[in-house]
């Protein structure tokens, strides 16, 4: 039984209305998702579902309310709507809640970002299961898969189709495509420690995705690598952070250059555009428009219609990402409430150049848990890795600790790779820092 | 594992391949006015009868499971409502309410799963996601449920004296703008203040392939308090949360003024905080939340589901020591009122109280349905889920350690240089490899036996049979958290409590800013 999405939207922005809300914002999406689970030479667990839902904003008599439900019967929404706008009308009022200036709905750009992949029609339930095991097969044909305890691997495929509606002009639809393949492999080492790696892609394209073979053979690969590894010593040193897991460093950065952070005083970043926050290699734009890219889109996530503009650029801070709300109560002009996708200022070398480069430090391939104070900029991250002796990569190392302060560290960075992770939207390039903190011993 | 983009996810949950654990309000979602009145049922189905579902539906959603040779069916309805009230520069000017109303129906055949879910509570989109499940199974079809019965009463382990379906937003309202006004008083170096009162009600029934059926009300409601303070143009935040399955009264003078005077001693300490020493020494765990050093060094590695596949550092260790004889370990589903309490677990199965570690020796695993099942045991009463979403995993409920012969007073005289942590706001763990970490967001150092400056955010990474190992001093001063943690596995979140007593760690690795 279909239901007609973006008539729920929009009959939803008129019940808002009907039940005494002025302005009202609503978003309707659906999402159709496969999953297959293989484990150990056999399916593990296979989910498949189409699942569907509302948000709506309220603007209740200068008053401000976000709403949302699965539970779309039309008398059960009817009540829900007049039941969060009598909710709204309790609260106090924000002269700084409103819905976004049109004009800045205006000019998406007219190109087609190609987020919806034909190709997905075309995916049966016997190809995602021999995806899913080949990529098992290939783990344990690596050389030492004597030492693997576990394969589990899984591929899976979404269409995510939105609808948003706001009652003063604006009407968008977005519909994606996103193909995913994921191996983990578990060794076991002779201490009992079974230490487990991973690889996996995300893409907006089938085609964009690496053969299932590739992400088993890499699992494996790591896995293996990871045997025998052991505590270095703590001292200040060279790190070379991988580009696949680079996006857990400087993810960190993006809860400080928020609007909300900014205006509530816990940003360590406040008053600091037009200064360099890092070195001249800290070079990253925010571009939605990268045809098939995870984090591309025409407007954002308050219809804004979505343009490229500079983060950092040599190292100096540019742009916050503020939305409509926030940067009313801070008097500037909204960009936009959060990343899409990142873009990174060119790198000339590629990894294996910069460990060699570097001589002597750490590879980090993986952080472990950790934190960071947005309002002071201090951080503290587990980690892994590998020594680097003599511009090579030595031993694997675990159990490990870098701490630093944001204002400080993005100045040491001395070197970007060539290689942006393309599965995440950060697109992060592999990161050489000089004089890092590393706890150990 | 890393299926999807990560930015914009929540705060704390971009990490792939490994568990974690959370505090705070990173985002309160959800949350205020009923619809319908939930009710708790007596038999059969009650509450869920409202949505039109019956028996009827229910027995032809698990033949359909049933029908290609799958062992075991289940369905799981939800039904949750959910207000959020937020205060912001000195007013509450931001709700946030939430429905969530879904059915997720699964196929199990052996350790294998099919799975299916829809918002749609009708007989035919029910018996869609039937079949969707059964095709895991390929064999002869098994027979449903002739006739469904309830076993027996459930334990009730949160009961609400006020509900809040019968709490208006004019009494809510005091309650944030009371809180701001305090913490604002408190000190005149506080500059902003955040509130956030959380509530909701939930129904969940399941019920299975042999006739079982279960419904339970399970609520919740947590309360978060943060502050910016601001010192010689230095600022710091920093906060403190409390949660439960509880109603209203839950928020009773006592712990209104906990919530305020935590919050803000723990944010203007932060002005007198020394860089934190890098490297391996002794750390002192003070009672409460410093449970989280459970949750990851231990808890997620004695999930069954890790161990059944031989993923676990766990996973061939039952019966052998671990840890002194004073270190006995439980996990536990009994404590009224706790965050991580409950009734009844996600599967059905009854939910009591789990040893992990008993005097030193491991124990028992945590078990879902599949689990208990590869290893010919009864459930455990683990098995839970986010949301009608997902299957069910063996997950912790309330964690904790017990009380063990030593005296606080003696646990930090012990210690001649280390640290001493009290206020957590993170963790996670390597299942197999054991190294997990936790993030001190901030302690005191130790120096000559006596507590010193505060430290502060530091990250503290070790592994977890050789930390269990390093546990050398247990106090017994057990106390069981009242904060608000999430657990996060699979992509799966869910409530969760810990709690320990004062502890030592005599060695572990504090990842701090100056060589130590």
């Amino acid at each position: 039984m279909a239901i007609d999405m973006l008539d729920v939207a929009r009959a939803a922005t008129a019940m808002a209305r009907r039940a005494g809300a002025q302005d009202a914002a609503a978003v309707s999406g659906r999402t159709r998702g496969v999953s297959v689970e293989w484990r150990d030479g056999k399916v593990e667990k296979v989910s498949e579902a189409t699942t569907r839902g509302l948000s709506l904003e309220l603007y209740v008599d200068g008053r401000y309310a976000v709403v949302s439900t699965s539970d779309l019967r039309a008398e059960a929404l009817e009540r829900f709507v007049g039941d969060a706008v009598a909710l709204t009308r309790k609260l106090a009022p924000d002269p700084f809640r409103a819905l976004p200036e049109r004009a800045l709905y205006e000019g998406q750009a007219r190109v087609d970002l190609q987020l919806e992949d034909p190709a997905l029609a075309a995916v049966t339930a016997t190809r995602r299961r021999q995806a899913a095991q080949a990529a098992e097969e290939a783990a344990r044909a690596v050389k030492g898969a004597g030492a693997i305890v576990s394969v589990s691997t899984g591929t899976g495929d979404t269409l995510s189709e939105s609808w948003r509606v706001h009652t003063n002009g604006f009407e968008g639809t977005r519909r994606a495509t996103d193909f995913w393949i994921s191996a983990q492999v578990s060794v076991k080492d002779a201490d009992g420690r079974r230490p487990e790696e991973w690889d996996a892609a995300t893409g907006r394209h089938l085609a964009m995705n690496p053969q299932p073979e590739e992400v088993g053979w890499r699992a494996a690969t790591r896995a293996l690598s990871r045997l025998g590894a052991r505590k270095g010593a703590s001292a200040a040193m060279t790190l070379v952070v991988d580009a696949r897991v680079a996006g857990r460093l400087f993810g960190r950065l993006l809860d400080p250059l928020s609007g909300a952070a900014l205006q509530q005083k816990r940003s360590c970043l406040e008053g600091k555009a037009g200064l360099a926050l890092g070195s001249p290699l800290l070079d990253v734009a925010d571009d939605p428009l990268v045809p098939r890219g995870l984090g591309s889109r025409l407007f954002d996530g308050e219809g804004l219609a979505a343009r490229r503009f500079p983060v950092l650029e040599k190292g100096v801070l540019r742009n916050y990402y503020v939305d409509t709300y926030y940067g009313r109560k801070l008097k500037a002009a909204p960009t936009t409430r959060g990343p899409s996708n990142l873009a990174w200022g060119p790198g000339a070398k590629g990894q294996d150049q910069l460990v060699r480069e570097a001589g002597e430090g750490l590879l980090v391939t993986g952080f472990l848990g950790g934190n960071s104070n947005g309002t002071t900029g201090d951080f503290s991250l587990g980690l892994q890795g590998f020594r680097i002796h003599g511009g090579e990569r030595a031993e694997p190392v675990a159990e490990m600790n870098l701490s630093g302060n944001h204002l400080e560290f993005w100045k040491r960075l001395v070197a970007v790779g060539d290689d942006p992770y393309p599965y995440s939207s950060m697109r992060t390039p592999t990161l050489v820092f000089e004089g890092a903190q590393v706890a150990g011993t | 594992m890393a299926q999807s983009d990560g930015i914009g996810r929540r705060r704390f949950m971009e990490m792939s391949g490994a568990t974690i654990i959370a505090a705070g309000a990173a985002d309160l979602m959800g949350c205020a006015t009923a619809p319908a009145r939930p009710t708790a049922p007596t038999e059969g189905i009650g509450y869920f009868s409202r949505f039109g579902v019956t028996e009827r539906m229910i027995a032809d959603a698990i033949a359909a499971a049933m029908s290609r040779g799958a062992d075991h069916a289940d369905v799981f309805f939800q039904h949750e409502v959910s207000t959020t009230l937020a205060l912001q520069d000195g007013a509450v000017n931001r709700a946030a309410a939430g429905a969530v109303l879904g059915v997720g129906v699964r196929a199990v055949k052996g350790e294998q799963q099919g799975y299916g879910f829809t918002e749609d509570l009708t007989a035919e989109a029910l018996r869609e996601c039937a079949w969707t499940a059964a095709a895991i199974a390929d064999g002869t079809p098994r027979a449903g449920p002739g006739a469904f019965h309830v076993p027996g009463r459930l334990p009730q382990r949160y009961p609400m004296k006020i509900r809040w379906d019968d709490v208006r937003p004019e009494q809510r309202l005091p309650l944030l703008t009371g809180l701001n006004e305090r913490a604002l008083a408190a000190d005149p170096r506080i500059r902003k203040v955040n509130v956030a009162l959380a509530d909701s009600v939930g129904v969940i029934l399941v019920a299975d392939a042999r006739g079982r059926i279960v419904e339970d009300l399970q609520p919740m409601t947590r309360l978060f308090l943060s502050c910016v303070a601001e010192q010689d143009g230095r600022r710091e935040e920093a906060g403190y949360n409390v949660a439960g399955r509880a109603g209203f009264e839950f928020y009773d003078a006592a712990r209104l003024d906990r919530v305020v005077r935590r919050a803000v001693e723990r944010t203007v300490n932060l002005f007198e905080a020394v860089p934190a020493p890098a490297g391996e020494m002794p750390v002192v765990l003070a009672a409460g939340s410093s449970g989280i050093l459970l949750h990851e060094a231990i808890g997620h590695g004695m999930e069954a589901d890790f161990n059944r596949k031989g993923t676990s550092i766990y996973a061939d260790k039952i019966g052998k020591p671990i840890a002194r004889p004073f270190v006995s370990i439980v996990d536990d589903a009994t404590l009224e009122g706790a965050r991580g309490a409950i009734n009844v677990d996600d599967e059905g199965n009854d939910a009591g109280r789990t040893v992990l570690v008993e005097k030193g020796v491991l124990a028992t695993y945590m078990h879902d349905a599949i689990s208990a099942r590869h290893y010919g045991v009864r459930p455990t009463g683990n098995g839970r889920r986010e949301s009608y979403r997902h299957a069910p995993l063996p997950r912790m409920r309330a964690t904790y350690m017990l009380p063990g012969p030593h005296k606080v007073e003696e646990i930090v005289a012990s210690v001649k240089k280390g640290i001493w942590c009290d206020y957590f706001t993170n963790g996670q763990v390597q299942i197999g490899a054991g190294d997990f970490t936790f993030y001190v967001k901030s302690g005191r150092m130790i120096e000559d036996g006596k507590l010193g400056r505060p430290v502060k955010d530091i990250n503290i990474i070790g592994n977890g049979p050789k930390v269990l190992e390093l546990v050398d001093m247990v106090a017994d001063d057990l106390v069981i958290d009242e904060g608000g943690w999430t657990c996060g596995k699979d992509g799966q979140m869910v409530p969760v409590s810990q709690g320990i007593p004062t502890v030592r760690v005599g060695s572990i690795t504090v990842g701090g800013q100056r060589k130590g």
